[in-house]
């Protein structure tokens, strides 16, 4: 009895641990091909067109709201911690080393994990469910640069400006704050900011742009392109998209500062 | 001419085509019967080599696809059209972009060319006045022929038809069908018809694969099915519609 339960139980396991690995061996196969498929973005240029405003422009609200709120939350909290010790004119210093090179970035990428990676995950999940995927491979049409390649290169494009916008929104409302709430000159707030700021700051920021962009776009449209089971299959492949690219996000986000901060 | 030899596929541990062998003449209606669920459809994927088989050959016009590239396979697609179970028009397209998807897509014509092929096959379908639609607001009939148009404006040699009149009402069915048979008769062109619907065996095709718990249980011309002493097609002949 105990050994038919532990026998089943381990059968469950190799079973999965051969799922997941193959699934990691096809998501590799998958990014490969969306990155060999670079080459046809002349012939795709609408669809990046597309996909660009999509991913940056209409991602424009969803990033302003999430990097407003964090400067200011960060500028009443750690405000409060430096009056403590008669420090608030550090304020502008701190607040801008979190939101350049942490929070700005990482909330933005959590955002655009759930709004464009789910946007992909739904509609090529969407597209699988009903054939058009098939269809596509079936008139002689690669479905990885039609669909995948577009959506990687507005991607990587627009994180950039999109990142820019966020560290922008973010300074001024703690700056806003700073002045409203715990009443700081705004002269000594930017002048905290400004001669302090050295190029790694910039290069943490901007270097997650790229690494977010290529991780919420390829596990996203990885999931939608592995869908099956109906309607609730594409359910299931874009919650997964977007749990594993938030997940990844949020250890890309570590090893990224570690790696820059440690090197530069 | 499609050609499987001894083919034989596994979907995890359940085994779905048991080594087996047909053959799809050029200018021919071929139909593939068989319950639902037991391959049918799978069969049509191998032969565009959207599946590769776990042993055996694809032949198409005698060249094995079945060890070819993605990338080499696309040139092979384009002797074959297409037509899925659930039509899988683009939704956000309209019906004349559908049509013309794949001529822009993968064959550099002019756009006066792609413009006079869409309008064939708009009148070939009988959908004047719809080509500025999204295929969500037509009727299920009307949707399939805007499939078959888009199957056939490549000019292949051979269309695939996934349970074309699965989900349609009888009407529709008999239009479709009838369209099916104008095919060979007005385009000299061959298809392969996956279906569980016995009558539109008779309907449209020359001759018939009976495949049965992933095995062909009867490959010869349709008016020999009347003929065949194997229980399943007795049962089937008796039923009409497979309902399993």
């Amino acid at each position: 009895m105990l050994s038919n339960i532990i026998g089943n139980l381990w059968k469950q396991f190799t079973s999965d641990l051969k799922e997941f690995l193959y699934n990691i061996q096809e998501f590799f196969l998958f990014s490969l091909r969306a990155f060999f498929t670079f080459p046809k973005m002349k012939r795709y240029w609408r669809d990046v067109l597309d996909q660009m405003a999509i991913c940056g422009t209409d991602s424009i609200p969803i990033v302003l709201v999430s990097s407003i709120s964090i400067g200011a939350l960060l500028a009443i909290e750690v405000g409060n911690l430096l009056e403590d010790f008669g420090a608030k004119t550090m304020l502008g210093r701190s607040t801008s080393i979190s939101v350049l090179r942490e929070l700005g970035p990482l909330l933005m990428g959590l955002m655009l994990s759930a709004r464009f990676g789910s946007r992909n995950g739904a509609e090529l999940g969407a597209m699988k469910i009903s054939e058009q995927i098939d269809a596509l491979r079936a008139f002689g049409t690669d479905p990885i640069a039609k669909l995948v390649m577009p959506r990687l290169v507005a991607a990587l494009i627009m994180f950039f400006p999109l990142t820019a916008l966020s560290d922008y929104a973010g300074l001024h409302s703690a700056a806003y704050l700073a002045e409203h709430y715990h009443k700081l000159d705004p002269g000594i707030f930017w002048n905290s900011v400004y001669p302090r700021l050295v190029p790694k700051d910039f290069v943490v920021g901007f270097l997650k742009a790229p690494v977010f962009a290529i991780i919420i776009t390829l596990v996203s449209s990885f999931n939608g392109f592995s869908a099956r089971g109906g309607t609730a299959g594409v359910g299931r492949s874009t919650i997964k998209g977007i749990v594993v690219s938030s997940g990844l996000v949020l250890v890309a986000n570590f090893y990224v500062s570690k790696i820059v901060l440690e090197n530069m | 001419m499609i050609e499987l030899k001894n083919v034989c596929l596994s979907f995890g541990d359940k085994q779905i085509l048991k080594n087996i062998s047909l053959k799809v003449q050029d200018n021919t209606i071929k139909a593939i019967l068989g319950p639902s669920g037991v391959g049918k459809s799978t069969i049509l994927k191998l032969m565009l080599g959207l599946i590769k088989p776990d042993c055996g050959k694809v032949l198409v016009d005698g060249t094995d696809i079945t060890s070819m590239k993605e990338t080499e396979l696309y040139e092979i697609r384009r002797k074959m059209g297409m037509v899925f179970q659930g039509n899988a028009l683009f939704d956000s397209l309209t019906i004349s972009q559908n049509l013309g998807f794949f001529l822009r897509e993968n064959l550099n014509l002019p756009e006066s060319e792609v413009a006079q092929r869409v309008g064939e096959q708009i009148r070939f379908a009988g959908l004047e006045g719809y080509e500025d639609k999204l295929p969500e607001s037509l009727s299920g009939g009307m949707r399939k022929r805007v499939a078959i148009g888009r199957a056939m404006i490549f000019k292949p040699r051979m269309i695939l038809f996934d349970e074309p009149t699965a989900g349609l009402d009888p009407v529709s069915s008999k239009k479709i069908l009838s369209l099916i048979s104008d095919l060979r008769h007005n385009n000299n062109l061959g298809a392969v018809i996956v279906t569980h619907i016995i009558d539109d065996v008779f309907h449209t095709a020359d001759c018939v694969s009976v495949l049965y718990q992933g095995e062909i249980i009867f490959d010869d011309v349709t008016e020999k099915l009347h003929d065949s002493q194997h229980p399943f097609i007795r049962s089937i002949l008796s039923d009409k519609i497979l309902e399993l």
